[in-house]
């Protein structure tokens, strides 16, 4: 479990030195669509560690929770943007609740230890 | 835990993996923000750009309504030359009518002549009245032009005696007096010739007169200028 978490750790050390060392800058047309990937990726995180901790962790939903969530919330944004509708508030709001949720679950599971 | 060791790697690798694409992806983003932050806002250009295009839209729009507005304008100063051609053509008739143009035609010159003598001797002298005889005559007649030594007759001219002399239009005129006319020759030829007429009358009081037809006559214009101090045109 401590390794786990050692791991996610370095692994986002990792991706932040990456980050910070690629010369590229996204265009800012994408910035909206970057930021609500990153958002459910965060939340697909968070979701991971709540099932770790509820020892029912999935390593293949996991994975594709990620990718797809983070896929499918820059996708419904860049729709919502040919649309003329602000949908990636949709994505905001859904993956934003899902966060608060997750992290309370993960609170609960810390302090009944 | 009572996972397999080949299973927890796996895990471990995967969760690895996620951590690094998220730190990617959140580093990313961050940097995306603070460049826009720096830079012009994506909206702001966004605008700027919308904003341009309907420019462009007015601006074809208004270049249309120019080329019209111009077309029209061309339109009526094609109308406006005609109404410019008109009204010059009226003033030209106007100006005709009124004796300020010199004007030609078929007519007949009349001299009246004093016979011979010293000047004031003869037996007679002619007067103004004689001369508005024959000018009265001729207008009778249908004279359009009427002149007294290359004195315009208009609507205001005066013939008077004035010491020995006649004045018309204000100038001194002498014997012999030449009065042309123009309009219809024998109408106005037979008008003064008449059995008991203004010219059986003059030649008994002593004065020669010659009545000739002549083709074509040159009246001159009216050479003094016509100002109306009182008269005002009437309103109804």
């Amino acid at each position: 479990m401590w390794l786990g978490l050692w791991l996610a750790v370095l692994g986002l050390a990792v991706g932040i030195v990456i980050g910070l060392n690629i010369p590229l800058v996204l265009p800012q047309a994408y910035a909206k669509y970057l930021s609500v990937a990153a958002l459910a990726a965060l939340d697909s995180v968070f979701g991971g560690i709540r099932a770790a901790m509820e020892e029912h962790f999935d390593n293949t939903i996991f994975i594709s929770g990620f990718f797809s969530n983070a896929l499918l919330a820059a996708g419904l944004a860049f729709i919502g943007e040919r649309l003329g509708i602000d949908l990636y508030l949709a994505a905001v709001v859904a993956f934003g609740v899902r966060l608060f949720q997750n992290l309370a679950i993960i609170r609960r599971h810390l302090l009944k230890k | 835990m009572s996972k397999s060791k080949s299973m927890t790697r796996s895990i471990y690798f995967s969760i690895t993996l996620v951590a690094a694409v998220l730190g990617l992806l959140m580093v990313f983003q961050f940097r995306t923000t603070s460049s826009i932050d720096r830079g012009i806002p994506y909206d702001r250009v966004q605008e700027l750009a919308m904003e341009k295009k309907q420019v462009e839209r007015d601006i074809a729009q208004l270049q249309e309504e120019a080329a019209d507005l111009s077309a029209k304008l061309n339109e009526a100063g094609k109308g406006y030359n005609e109404a410019a051609g008109a009204l010059e053509s009226e003033l030209a008739k106007v100006r005709l009518y009124a004796g300020l143009t010199p004007v030609q035609g078929p007519g007949v010159e009349v001299v009246l002549e004093n016979l011979p003598g010293p000047a004031g001797t003869g037996l007679y002298t002619i007067r103004d009245d004689d001369l508005l005889k024959v000018l009265n005559d001729l207008r009778g007649a249908g004279a359009e032009a009427l002149a007294v030594n290359d004195q315009r007759i208009i609507a205001t001219s005066e013939v008077r005696m004035a010491g020995n002399h006649i004045n018309v239009n204000l100038t001194k005129l002498s014997p012999p007096y030449r009065i042309k006319a123009i309009g219809n020759q024998a109408a106005l030829k037979s008008s003064l010739e008449i059995k008991g007429g203004i010219a059986e009358y003059l030649s008994d009081l002593g004065i020669k007169v010659t009545v000739q037809t002549n083709e074509n006559i040159f009246i001159p214009a009216y050479s003094g200028t016509v100002d109306y101090e009182f008269a005002r045109p009437a309103v109804k």
